[in-house]
């Protein structure tokens, strides 16, 4: 082969080649992104701002069912009523409010029913110092243990405070203690958590750390 | 021949390169370059665009900062359950891409008893929290006084506000992702693909520094939701939160619980040795 026609090959070799590479280039024959998965959109529940509880004051606000805090419905006035100790020093309740669960302070030290509620005015409570409170004034008698949580929550440091930080262009919101706080069982409830981060990878790797359990 | 054609061709996946949408767009000046006028241009055609996307018309205010403010973000470790609803609730307001998924928020798990985030887990899916023996930690944008992200930005795509906030022009944002190298708290995220949003889930009402919707191409994060929080609303994060763990406010007011929170309770910060001074704050109640 004379060197005329080896450069015409060698023209002819690349020429086909580049052609091939343009159709490669414009057919997306390689180098094509995975279609991402579509994330599931999370459930509602965890963009609502609505407290795990409606305190005595937001319900009787609301003009909702206030029939429960109705004592006397049941009660006799001027009848004070039992409360039974077991033999373990336990509190018991009578089946009448079987529903309720009472787990209030440490070891359940404040289970009893008239640390709070008056035994002779039964829709009022009592606080330690003699002085009655109304049922919407839930707040106060928690306040009236809880000192430091209270003070904290007057700032607005305890608590949800929602609303305007500037007080120039709104109000804020406050909640009650009971609108979080189950008042006789107070630690604040174990809730279902939203779901993770989903990586961009699409075989995600699931980070454990040494101390996760699972 | 062959080759040009060839060359040519290689440039093929610019056909789905959508930033061009407009030339306005393309010669839209530096933020802090345009004149009152101008940018009431562009807000017009912002909200055209996004209504051209999602079919209702936005509202896109340029806010600017208040006189006298710089914000604060306070975390009480002792509250924090773990729920995660700050980082879906963030999502829900700031119009991020859901697939695939942005969210500015991480709520990192971390055993009792250390700051080792070596140990952290931000994976954690149980049944309820919190768990036993751990605490947990959100992290998002922290605004620091000292920003990395903004000192390596070739552009100045990204520059703090007088009142603290760390902001992003996304129209000038060239997405080279220095930002994202910079900061130590890992807080930027990058749109790497198109941002899908639903149109029903589309929040209207925008700012142009904040929860306008971003383009593929550009970096994003936390900026204290600041149509809100200029306006003199509280943070959507802290709106959601179920026990009150998030605090936000004015430093510069000494009524505010922020204040409250920094003379009072036992506050330390994440990185304290890389010097970015941030301006969000944790602490414990007990």
């Amino acid at each position: 082969m004379n060197s005329n026609s080896k450069a015409t090959v060698v023209l002819v070799g690349f020429t086909v080649g580049f052609l091939v590479l343009q159709a490669a280039f414009l057919g997306d024959w390689w180098g094509k992104p995975r279609p991402l998965h579509e994330i599931a959109a999370v459930p509602p529940q965890f963009t609502n701002t609505a407290t795990v509880r409606v305190s005595a004051k937001q319900l009787l606000a609301s003009g909702g069912d206030t029939s429960g805090q109705d004592c006397y419905a049941c009660h006799e006035k001027g009848k004070t009523p039992q409360v039974h100790i077991d033999k373990q020093g336990k509190v018991k309740l009578p089946s009448e409010h079987e529903d309720l669960v009472v787990h209030h302070g440490r070891n359940d030290r404040n289970n009893h029913c008239f640390n709070c509620h008056d035994p002779n005015n039964l829709d009022h409570f009592v606080t330690k110092n003699g002085s009655y409170l109304k049922l919407q004034e839930g707040t106060l008698l928690c306040a009236s243990c809880h000192g430091p949580t209270f003070r904290d929550w007057e700032v607005g440091v305890h608590g949800r405070m929602s609303g305007f930080w500037n007080k120039a262009n709104g109000d804020v919101t406050r909640q009650d203690c009971t609108s979080c706080h189950d008042p006789h069982a107070p630690a604040f409830p174990p809730v279902k958590p939203a779901p993770g981060p989903h990586p961009l990878r699409a075989e995600a790797v699931h980070v454990h750390s040494p101390d996760t359990k699972d | 021949m062959a080759s040009g054609l060839a060359a040519l061709a290689a440039l093929a996946p610019l056909r789905e390169l959508e930033r061009f949408t407009s030339m306005d767009e393309f010669l839209q000046k530096h933020y802090k370059e345009l004149s009152p006028d101008e940018m009431s241009k562009v807000l017009a055609r912002i909200e055209d665009e996004v209504e051209q996307a999602y079919g209702q018309r936005p509202h896109v205010r340029d806010l600017k900062p208040m006189n006298g403010v710089e914000f604060v973000y306070a975390l009480n470790l002792t509250r924090c359950v773990g729920c995660r609803k700050c980082v879906h609730a963030c999502v829900a307001e700031n119009n991020q891409s859901r697939t695939p998924e942005i969210q500015y928020i991480r709520v990192i798990k971390m055993p009792n008893g250390t700051f080792d985030l070596e140990r952290g887990d931000h994976s954690y899916e149980p049944e309820t929290v919190p768990e036993k023996g751990f605490y947990y930690m959100p992290v998002q944008c922290h605004q620091c006084r000292n920003p990395p992200c903004v000192r390596v930005c070739p552009v100045q795509a990204t520059w703090q506000e007088p009142d603290g906030i760390t902001v992003i022009d996304y129209n000038w944002c060239i997405g080279c992702r220095y930002c994202e190298a910079a900061c130590p708290y890992w807080a930027r995220r990058f749109n790497f693909t198109k941002p899908s949003l639903p149109k029903e889930q589309l929040n209207p009402n925008m700012a142009y520094l904040g929860n306008r919707p971003r383009k593929q191409g550009v970096v994003e994060k936390c900026h204290f939701c600041l149509q809100r929080t200029r306006a003199g609303r509280y943070p959507a994060c802290l709106e959601v939160c179920p026990t009150g763990s998030r605090k936000f406010g004015n430093i510069l007011d000494p009524q505010s619980e922020v204040a409250y929170i920094l003379k009072n309770k036992r506050v330390f910060i994440l990185k304290e040795e890389v010097g970015t001074l941030p301006r969000f704050f944790y602490y414990f109640d007990v």
